[in-house]
């Protein structure tokens, strides 16, 4: 015991410092000079919007990414970890909302994973690990035995297990939870909370991400807040309220871009009328969609924005619900069925659901228009698909060399632009958007603005699936909130700010 | 002066040249060219009609065999099951000629039971999800037990005069088994190339979800070039019967290894989406001269199978750098243009 006290004595003067942090990634800024300090003993939550640089500095914590500029320092050593697994060998570990553990493997094999205990010949202990296994394990208090097979336990428990892992290391100095309570009921809550509590007493420097701001109030002893890439301040818990958390973690003025943009303003009758649909994804939810509107859905990662349209559009089973289009009842299977009946989706992961990497920038703006293009003896019409890719890439302003040029050789902007002429040129009704400007460089992103109010102009009914709170209250006549699967909110235009949606995306209410 | 221009014509006229074949394929065409010199350097023998006329019987089968290949592989796929399925359908064939009935309806059902295992192959890699290797050789096994099964272990001898006929029949002195490989080529090369089906396969050979994204349907893509596959490996079966005199279900063990190393000689990628029938067709022949050879000057054939292996893991290497090559000159291309 007096052993373990001497530890705990050692641990408390640890202090996590960063100076100066700053990450580029092409054509993007993630994190912007950033310096502050984390003190053992503590709960330390980060917050800020989706993007705005609090993953990315757990990566660079953690080994995953190196900082462009800056450094840290643990207990006043500067720190250089070249990857994930030297942190942890040097006791930094980072929880994720994705287990990183091995299913096939027992509780005591993953917790020793790599150092599992050996005997005088190099042969596995199994049962000394069972053992010190067993001791953390009633050090946590939990009814789970050490021989049992992970995939038998609960996400909860997996969890528990991945903690447990980083905890019987003996230098365990930082440990990072990132949106661990993603997918805990509030029992397990509680349970992970009682365990954080613990790392707290023993010294560890615990930082804590989550965008649950009722769960912050209670785990939390300081929150960080994250702005743009930027460090804001450092608030003690309960010194603010949410609403001027939230404010803070906004709180920014549209830019000129979205003020001069000539938006639609003759929106028709209901195109789109979406009744209780649900997939295993996501949770049964309705909402309408007018000609010539642009409808934003906003919510942070994981709210269900992308798996709702993916069930409208077929690119998931839908479970229950029914999608009209113009009043008539529309079964979309499949994407193909989707496109038939006029609705398409320009998916959020441009490299693996958008372009086709092997073909040229004339056959991706092709692929959809397969059988416009060729006879009834499905031979390809060479002329049509070169006078379909001329349009596009004079429409959008593709720049490339030619149209027979590898996609992959253009810009992340002209490949979305690519994408976007794919669908155009089938001449649809409703085009769904989603993160249609991620990781695009803000030229081509002002660009993408007009192109979207253009098609308003035209008729087209269009959804906007963007965690850019500027852009989607720039842009759209009227906002959907999502929070855990559902839709939680409604609001217009004129009405709209960054602190209701955000309230409504964290809180489940529309603060006032 | 003017000699340095008649330079520069020269060299554009080449690269004129080598733009239009492609620079890999020059460099296949030159490795022809090598194996060729060398094993007539080796064997006097080789270079002459008769032999060339062997040679393109004995592509003739692989070749049928690398087409069904050729679209697999670009839709990222794979088969193993080929020689399998040849020696199964030539000896079900044999075996329906010899049950005395007719032979237009025992190449029919036939090419219709070749179509169905093409559909089996489809539906465990669509439906159970299995890496289509895996898939395959599970009825790589079948298909072969199923072979020794219907004749009971005995090779099925053939005396209907017209099924001979299909082995022996030839036009302008090549002989009918050469021309349908040729006319198989010409068809499906053409599908490849210029139609609906086959943009397809190359789009959802370069990324599945995003194709089906795009409004395709991989899964029907995917059983189709199954199917087509088997017909092929159908086809191959009835005329090697034809050309044999009798159906051998022990026959063409490690048809598929010849026809694999062929198609990626011949550029396609092994990860998909890249590469055409044109490349196939040298490949074929590379690697029909390379086995030809091989048997005329004399190695040992068990040295032939290590032999084998070596062209394969040659094959798959150049397929490794041409990828490395085009990752260079994208990121050099997209650097610029960003």
């Amino acid at each position: 015991m007096p052993e373990i006290s001497k530890r705990e004595e050692k641990q408390l003067e640890s202090i996590l410092e960063f100076k100066n942090i700053s990450k580029y990634f092409p054509g993007v800024i993630a994190l912007d000079d950033i310096s502050f300090k984390a003190y053992g003993g503590e709960v330390l939550a980060f917050v800020g919007e989706n993007g705005a640089g609090k993953s990315t500095l757990l990566k660079i914590l953690n080994g995953d990414y190196q900082p462009n500029k800056g450094d840290y320092l643990i207990d006043g050593v500067s720190k250089h970890f070249r990857s994930p697994h030297e942190a942890i060998e040097e006791g930094i570990s980072v929880i994720y909302q994705e287990r990183q553990i091995l299913l096939e493997l027992s509780v005591a094999e993953n917790i020793y994973l790599g150092r599992m205990p050996t005997n005088k010949i190099g042969v596995i202990d199994i049962g000394q690990a069972n053992k010190m296994a067993q001791k953390i394990i009633d050090d946590f208090g939990l009814p789970i035995k050490p021989q049992t097979k992970v995939k038998d336990l609960s996400i909860a428990y997996q969890q528990m297990v991945e903690i447990m892992k980083a905890y019987s290391r003996e230098n365990l100095k930082v440990i990072c939870f990132d949106e661990p309570t993603a997918s805990l009921s509030d029992s397990e809550i509680e349970c992970l909370f009682e365990i954080i509590r613990k790392l707290k007493r023993e010294g560890k420097i615990v930082i804590y991400v989550s965008h649950r701001m009722d769960e912050l109030q209670q785990i939390a002893d300081k929150i960080a807040i994250f702005k743009d890439g930027r460090y804001i301040r450092t608030v003690a818990n309960g010194e603010i309220t949410q609403q001027e958390l939230i404010k803070l973690m906004v709180g920014r003025d549209l830019g000129d871009i979205y003020k001069n943009l000539d938006r639609n303003k003759e929106i028709g009758d209901v195109l789109l009328d979406v009744r209780n649909v649900s997939s295993d994804y996501v949770k049964a939810n309705s909402f309408q969609l007018r000609k010539g509107e642009v409808l934003g859905f906003s919510g942070l990662v994981g709210a269900g924005r992308t798996e709702l349209m993916r069930a409208i559009i077929g690119a998931d089973r839908m479970r229950t619900g029914e999608v009209y289009l113009e009043g008539k009842k529309i079964v979309n299977r499949s994407p193909k069925e989707a496109m038939k009946n006029d609705i398409v989706l320009v998916p959020e992961d441009r490299k693996m659901q958008g372009i086709l990497a092997n073909l040229s920038v004339q056959g991706n703006i092709n692929i959809s228009m397969l059988d416009k293009n060729s006879n009834k003896f499905g031979v390809m019409d060479r002329k049509k698909e070169q006078a379909v890719a001329a349009q596009g890439i004079q429409e959008f302003q593709i720049k490339t060399p030619s149209p027979d040029k590898k996609i992959l050789e253009l810009s992340g902007g002209n490949q979305q632009k690519c994408i976007v002429a794919r669908w155009i040129a089938t001449k649809p009704k409703v085009l769904i958007l989603d993160e249609p400007t991620k990781g695009i460089d803000v030229g081509a992103k002002s660009e993408f603005y007009q192109m979207i109010c253009s098609f308003a102009k035209q008729g087209l009914g269009i959804i906007l699936i963007s965690s850019e709170m500027p852009e989607i209250m720039g842009l759209c006549d009227r906002i959907i909130a999502m929070r855990s699967l559902k839709i939680v909110g409604e609001i217009s235009h004129d009405e709209a700010t960054e602190d209701k949606l955000l309230s409504m995306e964290m809180i489940g209410v529309d603060a006032q | 002066m003017s000699k340095s221009t008649n330079g520069e014509e020269k060299s554009s006229v080449f690269r004129n040249i080598s733009s239009a074949i492609g620079g890999e394929k020059l460099v296949l065409i030159a490795a022809i060219i090598v194996v060729f010199i060398l094993f007539s350097c080796l064997n006097r023998n080789f270079f002459s009609w008769g032999n060339i006329i062997n040679l393109m019987v004995a592509a003739s089968l692989v070749g049928l065999v690398a087409i069904g290949h050729t679209y697999l592989i670009i839709a990222a796929q794979n088969d193993l099951s080929p020689g399998s399925l040849v020696a199964f359908t030539g000896t079900l064939c044999a075996l329906l000629v010899s049950l005395n009935i007719p032979l237009v309806i025992s190449i029919i059902i036939t090419l219709a039971v070749s179509a169905i295992v093409g559909v089996c192959n489809a539906l465990m890699v669509n439906k159970i999800k299995l890496d289509p290797f895996i898939a395959t050789l599970v009825s790589q096994a079948i298909l072969r037990g199923f072979a020794y099964i219907i004749c009971n272990g005995k090779p099925v001898a053939i005396s209907d005069q017209a099924y001979l006929n299909i082995g022996t029949a030839a036009f302008i002195g090549i002989p009918l088994s050469v021309w349908i490989t040729i006319i198989c080529i010409i068809i499906f090369g053409f599908i490849l190339a210029k139609t609906k089906f086959g943009r397809s396969i190359y789009a959802i050979g370069g990324n599945k979800e995003a194709a089906r994204l795009a409004g395709l349907n991989p899964q029907k893509i995917i059983t189709i070039s199954f199917i087509i596959m088997g017909v092929l490996c159908g086809i191959g079966g009835i005329v090697f019967t034809a050309r044999m005199n009798c159906g051998q279900p022990a026959a063409n063990v490690n048809l598929e290894f010849d026809a694999i190393t062929a198609v990626i000689l011949g550029g396609v990628s092994f990860t998909g989406g890249v590469g055409n029938m044109g490349g196939t067709v040298l490949g074929i022949i590379l690697i029909q001269a390379f086995n030809t050879g091989l048997i005329m000057v004399n190695v040992p054939s068990f040295w032939q199978y290590v032999a084998r292996g070596v062209l394969l893991l040659l094959a798959l290497t150049s397929d490794y750098l041409r990828k490395e090559k085009r990752k260079k000159v994208l990121l050099a291309a997209s650097m610029k243009n960003a």
